[in-house]
């Protein structure tokens, strides 16, 4: 820990701000709650690699399915949200409201746009024949995608409900700067946990010509 | 929520915001280019076990470099960050029993006659 941190220790037994150690505990916690949806999915492509089966009755695979291009677009615009939030808490740190609100602003706008693509997304899913009913990929797929966006759309109003409340003058010194950093430290997470489900659910598709589950048919022989 | 009429943050405490705020930038910077090497990655014609193993490093180190420095647990005391490892200890362990419980291929019924 700095010097800087260290003069600005807070008056409880453990150092720390009740309200930043909740929001770690939270968190943690939170952590549990999506390793399980994630191994959950992870482990069902294992076992049902053929993937779904479209209302026409045709054999469907999830590689055909995914936008690359646009998950990877959508994974930068977090990661830069994440960092805009960096900066909205140090604006805040520094007394300078002022930042504070034009880098939150920043934040929402990013989220925003990283709903719309889920959203866009799951209407492309679905019109393609993946529902959260018809096959076991479909329902691993939306719960963990989900409930990811529907971190992201909580944090989205957290942040809103943050940048009025920035007008009304009561968030400001010490205890405001620390209000913001755990609205930012909910934010940070959903950005890490993004990072995890590119990688784990999206980018392994991509290995080998038919992703690392394959495509649960019998080998063809050349 | 506080009022704002609060004692103006100390001098040494702002030349500490700056520094973190350059962390912030380059981090920042760095944080795309791998993501931008990880979609590379998937296309280039190497070893799928490789891939997949530079991928978890280049997600582990992406999201270890987040709880660090933008989630401030660097700075911070180490009991937040000791509290947000039990809880990704224990998902991962999570994940390892799954993994393990479902590696089983076929189970021997007689044991639970």
């Amino acid at each position: 820990m700095s010097d800087t941190a260290a003069a600005h220790e807070a008056p409880t037994s453990t150092g720390i701000d009740h309200k930043k150690l909740i929001m770690w505990l939270f968190l943690a916690s939170d952590c549990m709650f999506f390793g399980t949806l994630i191994s959950t999915h992870l482990l069902y492509r294992k076992l049902y690699p053929a993937g779904f089966t479209d209302a026409e009755g045709h054999q469907r695979f999830i590689q055909n399915l995914f936008n690359i291009e646009l998950t990877s677009f959508s994974t930068f615009i977090l990661l830069m949200s994440s960092f805009l939030m960096a900066l909205a808490v140090s604006a805040m740190h520094k007394g300078q409201i002022k930042s504070f609100r034009r880098n939150v602003l920043g934040v929402i706008f990013f989220g925003l746009i990283f709903l719309g693509c889920q959203v866009f997304e799951f209407t492309h899913f679905y019109h393609q024949g993946l529902t959260i009913q018809n096959s076991v990929l479909g329902s691993t797929f939306y719960v963990l995608t989900g409930t990811h966006g529907t971190h992201v759309a909580i944090g989205v109003l957290w942040l809103i409900l943050m940048y009025f409340y920035s007008f009304t003058g009561k968030l400001g010194g010490h205890m405001g700067a620390l209000d913001v950093e755990v609205a930012g430290l909910y934010w940070h997470f959903v950005d890490i946990v993004w990072i995890i489900i590119f990688t784990a659910v999206y980018l392994v598709e991509y290995l080998g010509p038919n992703g690392i589950w394959g495509t649960g048919l019998p080998a063809v022989a050349k | 929520m506080s009022s704002s009429h609060e004692a103006a943050p100390s001098p040494d405490f702002l030349a500490e915001e700056v520094r973190r705020y350059h962390h912030f930038i380059v981090l920042a910077l760095w944080l795309a280019v791998v993501t931008g090497a990880e979609i590379v990655l998937i296309f280039l014609p190497i070893p799928v076990a490789a891939v997949l193993t530079i991928l978890t490093l280049m997600s582990a180190g992406k999201f270890f470099a987040v709880i660090l420095w933008f989630m401030h647990l660097i700075y911070d005391k180490s009991l937040l960050f000791w509290c947000f490892v039990t809880g990704l200890a224990l998902a991962f362990a999570s994940f390892a029993a799954l993994l393990c419980l479902f590696s089983v291929d076929r189970i021997d019924t007689r044991w639970f006659s």
